[in-house]
């Protein structure tokens, strides 16, 4: 993976394959029908991701998995926000680049599914705040919002110096699942001298490529949403005239694709640059630069769609709304546009980039 | 009771609406999550109905209290502010005043004693799949057939029609005249046969609204009222209070007031950031209230408000927006949950977000109110 040709047809090549699951044609039916269900996603279809390589995509070749980059996970989970997929493929490729290679087979295979589990409080990005704890091989404490709890066998729990593997079913483990805006399920696990396996390491860079897949997920979602409304006012008439002729509609849409063309820029140069730089800090910075203009043009995008369709936007029975409610849910994920624009003026540069 | 009340100075008169609800305003249904169906705000309606002060804008010969548009606009204000719930409340805001001022004497026996009882139950048929901002190209028609109308059409945003027992319905008496001018305005009981209600879920999940379908109803002639051709401009006259009663400062306030609670839960009520954003908010509120205050006024006078009434529906639209998406930052992740923080009613910032959205979209989209300001204020060429 050395030129740029070779780059670019292996980005095309992830996306084409993406195509076969979360085609940008698809009707959402599937997604309607999985909404306010438990686990709220599709373990067939979870295990139809992991045979196409999708959740060991970052997992080096020689655990089992494709040694792939940033830039090609970002390409794959923009294709899923595009049809708002609900399997929780970016929380479980985390676990998989986690997980010590004797532990991957059953995972990769996707018979068996491990989420991490690491958010302490609301609005952090803290990784171990210190509250969960590995002691004697047991461990104790709380995590929230752990995005699909509902369909996880294991979880993958961060603590001091690495993670703490506890199965679903261990004693001392106590799960509570709330439903999401968008019919899925974050959960709330507390943890009493549950058996664990500790497993050392550092779990940032992992997570940040969860920030970024985030990004662009919600990159995905945005400009399908974006897409589905200007065919919508390409349709749709009222006094006598499309209403995509109206001039007011026209500087709406404007502006919602200057949006959608930032986040689609910053997310991609963010992508890149996890690929091709050494520097955390710089690292950082870009991830954080993309995910709260990701979050904000989602949220802006997502609302401008509702008002564009008008009335017919505000019914379930209309699909921009389910964009919306996703918006919802993974604009504040693994840390909301605030949060991450503070983060980026701590670690950028003093003073202009270039 | 209505004698003395409508003769009270106005801050007199606040004080006694303001401390009959508050001793009689049913609490479980106090600033409800969703608009309440009939069988949760029927309590509600029977109280207004049983102390006489369910139809404060009806003449007093019709039972209602015969209130001045100020005092009105007082009463609906202290009924905000302790959050209670709105009615099923067409018959009473749109049904009642029609009849009074175009009924026939048997149409006004008949209809205006059941809006006062409750027995009859209103909904309203105006909007279609192809006429929203663009109402009066309409579809729905009424031909006449001897002795009686037959109605075929489809309606939609037909507001609690699962609950109503009569729908008031805009259809086409003559398809050759200028759009506006071929509508008449009709009254239909829902059990009729051809009609039938499908429940439209709304973004927030919420069986508000359904969309009413007509096929082959057949009505008599008396279900028309007014002229077949004056539906539409009997029906324009009727919003006329509509317009300035959505640019209320109430609903920002009141959200503006969920967003401080919220802080508070959050940790951040004395964070410098957050005060920046709720001043700003805060300050919006108030200058929103002092031009509220200059319509309300006018009301007050007599006066008819003009068409600038506009930008109050503009503004306080969206505001309320604007103070809901910082609801969504504040509250962080809870933002992407289903159910209020702790189920606490007044920590629900997704709930108060996705039901602030319709809001620029109902009673006249914003882009078509900003199109009358453009037109009708500025008189801009185009």
């Amino acid at each position: 993976m050395t030129t740029a040709e070779d780059r670019s047809e292996s980005l095309r090549m992830i996306r084409d394959s993406a195509a076969g699951i979360a085609p940008r044609t698809s009707d959402l039916k599937r997604i309607r029908a999985l909404r306010f269900t438990e686990p709220g996603f599709d373990r067939s279809v979870w295990r139809e991701m992991c045979e196409m390589g999708w959740l060991g995509l970052l997992v080096p070749e020689d655990n089992g998995g494709s040694g792939l980059g940033v830039q090609e996970f970002c390409a794959l989970t923009e294709e899923l926000g595009a049809s708002l997929i609900p399997e929780p493929l970016i929380a479980g490729a985390l676990a998989a680049r986690l997980l010590p290679p004797d532990q991957l087979a059953e995972v990769l295979s996707g018979e068996r599914i491990v989420l991490p589990a690491w958010q302490e409080k609301p609005l952090s990005l803290d990784l171990a705040a210190g509250g969960t704890v590995f002691t004697n091989g047991t461990v104790t404490g709380k995590k929230i919002f752990i995005p699909m709890a509902a369909g996880a066998d294991a979880f993958l729990i961060t603590v001091p110096g690495g993670c703490a593997l506890v199965e679903r079913q261990a004693a001392g483990v106590h799960l509570d699942c709330q439903t999401t805006q968008d019919g899925g399920n974050q959960g709330t696990l507390t943890l009493e001298n549950a058996p664990a396996m500790f497993i050392a390491g550092d779990v940032s860079d992992a997570f940040e490529t969860s920030i970024m897949a985030t990004s662009a997920y919600l990159l995905g979602a945005m400009d399908r949403v974006f897409g589905m409304t200007m065919d919508y006012l390409k349709t749709r008439e009222q006094f006598g005239r499309k209403i995509g002729s109206f001039q007011a509609l026209q500087h709406r849409s404007a502006d919602l694709k200057i949006q959608v063309s930032l986040a689609r820029a910053t997310v991609n140069a963010a992508a890149k640059t996890q690929d091709d730089s050494t520097d955390p800090a710089t690292r950082k910075a870009a991830v954080s630069r993309a995910k709260a203009r990701a979050s904000d043009a989602a949220s802006v995008v997502t609302r401008g769609c509702i008002q564009l369709h008008g009335g017919i936007g505000y019914t379930d029975a209309a699909d921009p709304g389910l964009f919306l409610r996703k918006m919802m849910v993974l604009a504040p994920a693994y840390g909301s546009a605030a949060l991450h624009r503070a983060r980026f003026r701590d670690l950028a540069p003093a003073g202009d980039e270039d | 009771m209505a004698q003395d009340l409508d003769s009270l100075p106005d801050d007199a008169f606040r004080l006694v609406v303001r401390e009959w609800v508050e001793a009689n305003y049913p609490p479980d249904i106090r600033n409800p999550l969703k608009r309440l169906h009939w069988d949760e705000c029927k309590s509600w309606y029977f109280l207004l109905a049983e102390k006489g002060w369910l139809c404060p804008g009806w003449p007093k010969d019709y039972g209602g209290m015969g209130l001045s548009p100020g005092k009105q606009l007082i009463m609906l204000d202290e009924f905000e502010r302790h959050g209670c719930a709105r009615t099923i409340d067409q018959g009473v805001l749109m049904v009642g005043p029609l009849l009074i001022a175009h009924g026939t004497e048997e149409q006004k026996a008949f209809f205006l004693p059941k809006v006062l009882t409750g027995e009859h139950v209103w909904c309203q048929g105006y909007s279609e799949p192809n006429a929203g901002s663009d109402l009066a190209s309409l579809r729905t028609v009424a031909e006449r057939d001897g002795d009686e109308y037959v109605i075929n059409g489809q309606k939609i945003w037909t507001s609690m029609a699962m609950d109503a027992n009569w729908i008031y319905v805009l259809a086409r008496t003559d398809r050759k005249a200028k759009k506006q001018e071929g509508i008449g305005f009709f009254l239909v009981p829902m059990n009729m046969p051809g009609i039938t209600v499908r429940p439209l879920l709304t973004l927030d999940l919420n069986e508000e609204f359904a969309e009413t379908f007509f096929d082959d109803v057949r009505v008599p002639a008396s279900a028309l009222v007014g002229l077949p051709n004056k539906g539409w401009s009997m029906a324009k006259a009727l919003l006329g209070f509509e317009r300035i009663f959505v640019g209320s400062p109430k609903q920002s306030a009141y959200a503006l007031a969920r967003l401080r609670d919220l802080a508070e839960r959050m940790g951040v009520a004395d964070d410098p950031d957050f005060q920046a954003v709720a001043m700003r908010h805060q300050q919006d509120v108030d200058d929103l209230t002092d031009l509220y205050e200059v319509y309300v006024e006018q009301v007050r006078q007599g006066e008819v408000p003009g068409p600038d009434v506009s930008m109050l529906k503009v503004y306080q639209t969206e505001l309320y927006q604007r103070i809901t998406e910082t609801m969504l930052e504040v509250a962080g992740e809870h933002s992407g949950m289903l159910e209020p923080m702790e189920g606490n009613r007044a920590l629900n910032p997704a709930g108060l977000f996705l039901q602030s959205r319709p809001s620029t979209i109902y009673s006249g989209t914003n882009e078509i109110q900003r199109n009358i300001l453009s037109k009708n204020v500025l008189e801009l060429p185009g």
